[in-house]
């Protein structure tokens, strides 16, 4: 465990150091800035744009940054030659894709954090921040987070065999296919023909149901579900954690097991 | 023979490159053992599969055939892991780091406490000549280090969990003249502390002055194995003698097979001073060259 720490550690360290989470600042400005604009346009609509704005940002900053770090994460160490170093260490290698998993992981939930703590600081400004809302508010990150950390998973699996390039592709196009889920199992349900139908059903089941975890304007369990009225509780951000989790634990499966046959040339 | 620390056993490794796939044989069955507590030579030209022998056996990549032990575990073992130290050929390390930051980090992964860490931090960066830089600039990432200066930090982070076995690949890469004596200097501590040491070279002045035996690879395959004087053939190659005539200098070479005496006998009496006389044998350069030679004579053949 020890040894995986100090991979993520210094994962975690890199990160801070090449300054991405300076690009939390950039959201941070940007915001702000977009609140005291908007409340002057948006006549009694102020919080509601603020939080819309406010979730909007973080999932896409969430998944962008999962997404332009994740690919990278483990491509880069054999490119720049790292792991020759550190592979023949007392360090197994399914350690070492544990460790910088956890070190990207706990990278995005400090920027989650952060970018929390904006909005909120926002809406506050607004006079708008209440227990009530704050609760419902954190439910929906709870719920972005996990998506993230599926992201990241499916980054670094992909950043394991292929180029930051394709990684990136691939991992955007499971992002986007697995937030169209419902949409494309409707699709696909229409298809006349039965053997198209089954490859299609099955080739969805390959991808994480990311619309799980955005519920915000959308159907869960045949209510609308909305941050301004009816909205998911914790049973329901449990449950989608689970699943959440448990994709990622297998995604993270197959990184190690491809990890763990390469050869470093 | 003493105990076995490296034994290699027809080890073999072919890639597969290209669109094609095309198979390329790295080494094609290699047999040697390496004893506790010598200075073991890993010598051949660029590309031989000097570099691909050791890092089969540190695990960075698995043979095609054949097997190797290290340190009387096969590869790659964690247990065996723990008792390695090992230099990467142009050591890559992590360059937003500090040279303290980079041995905390490997110190780390071999499970030792903070106060051991620092403590073997320090005195690795002071026997690697590191120490007074550190000291004046503590937070000095590694991107600012020139080349040299990593190579001390990379075998400064090998030596980091004091390694029964310290694998060295081209360690005098990049030194000047100074950094390589003081490098062939801490092997030579290395060994007193009753270490042992595998290195990869194709400098030949190293080999000869610091290595208990040598491994010759050429490409991928062994040449020999033992000795450098046991691999070197006794046969007289020539015999060199220096004659002067005033402020004029000549060197002949005599054949085995030539008659020496006669030589000398018309240097003297044509009125020239015999400077030196020197049987000259097979260097290690010559046997270098002749199984460099062979080994692309026979790729030609084939």
């Amino acid at each position: 465990m020890n040894r995986v720490l100090a991979i993520a550690l210094n994962t975690f360290r890199e990160a801070v150091r090449n300054k991405v989470l300076y690009s939390l600042l950039v959201f941070a400005v940007a915001m702000i800035a977009s609140v005291l604009l908007l409340a002057q346009v948006s006549l009694h609509e102020e919080s509601r744009v603020t939080r819309d704005l406010g979730l909007g940002g973080i999932a896409l900053f969430g998944v962008l940054i999962a997404i332009f770090v994740g690919v990278s994460l483990v491509y880069k160490e054999i490119d720049r030659k790292t792991v020759f170093a550190l592979l023949p260490k007392p360090l197994h290698r399914f350690e070492f894709i544990l460790g910088k998993f956890v070190g990207m992981a706990f990278t995005l939930l400090i920027q989650i954090a952060l970018m929390t703590a904006v909005l909120f600081t926002a809406l506050s400004l607004q006079g708008e921040f209440s227990g009530a809302s704050a609760a419902i508010l954190i439910r929906a990150i709870a719920l972005i987070t996990v998506e993230v950390m599926v992201i990241t998973a499916v980054a670094v699996f992909f950043s394991t065999f292929t180029s930051p390039f394709l990684s990136g592709v691939f991992t955007l196009a499971v992002f986007i296919i697995g937030r169209s889920t419902p949409e494309l199992t409707e699709l696909v349900g229409k298809l006349e023909n039965p053997a198209l139908r089954f490859g299609f059903s099955a080739a969805l089941e390959l991808v994480p149901n990311l619309h799980l975890f955005y519920v915000s304007g959308s159907m869960v369990d045949g209510h609308a579900v909305s941050i301004h009225a009816a909205f998911v509780d914790w049973a329901y951000v449990g449950w989608a954690a689970g699943y959440g989790a448990a994709w990622a634990a297998v995604v993270l499966l197959f990184s190690m097991v491809v990890f763990s046959r390469r050869d470093f040339v | 023979m003493g105990d076995l620390v490296i034994s290699s056993d027809n080890l073999q490794k072919s890639f597969r490159l290209g669109i094609f796939r095309k198979r390329v044989e790295a080494l094609a069955g290699v047999s040697f053992a390496v004893e506790k507590n010598e200075i073991f030579g890993l010598l051949g030209p660029n590309g031989a599969g000097k570099t691909t022998f050791i890092k089969l056996l540190m695990g960075l990549i698995f043979p095609t055939a054949g097997s190797a032990r290290v340190l009387g575990r096969p590869v790659p073992d964690l247990g065996a892991k723990q008792r390695i130290g090992f230099l990467p050929e142009n050591p890559y390390f992590y360059d937003y780091l500090s040279c303290e930051e980079l041995l905390d980090l490997m110190g780390r992964l071999f499970g030792l406490d903070a106060r051991e860490r620092r403590r073997r931090a320090g005195a690795l960066l002071e026997r690697v000549g590191l120490s007074r830089i550190v000291k004046e600039s503590a937070n000095l990432p590694l991107r600012k280090y020139s080349k040299g200066m990593l190579q001390r930090i990379g075998i400064a982070q090998a030596l980091i969990n004091d390694p029964e076995l310290v694998v060295l690949d081209e360690p005098m890469s990049g030194l000047d003249p100074i950094g390589r004596r003081e490098i062939r200097d801490l092997m030579v501590d290395l060994r007193r502390e009753g270490k042992t040491v595998l290195f990869s070279t194709h400098i030949l002045s190293d080999v000869e002055l610091l290595c208990d035996r040598v491994a010759i690879i050429v490409d991928g395959k062994l040449r020999g194995s033992g000795p450098v004087d046991k691999l070197l053939s006794p046969r007289l190659l020539h015999t060199e003698v220096v004659l002067a005539s005033g402020d004029r200098t000549e060197i002949c070479e005599v054949a085995p097979d030539g008659d020496l005496d006669a030589v000398l006998r018309d240097a003297l009496a044509a009125g020239k001073h015999v400077r030196s006389v020197t049987p000259r044998r097979e260097s290690l350069e010559d046997l270098f060259m002749r199984e460099v030679e062979a080994g692309t004579s026979r790729v030609s053949q084939s």
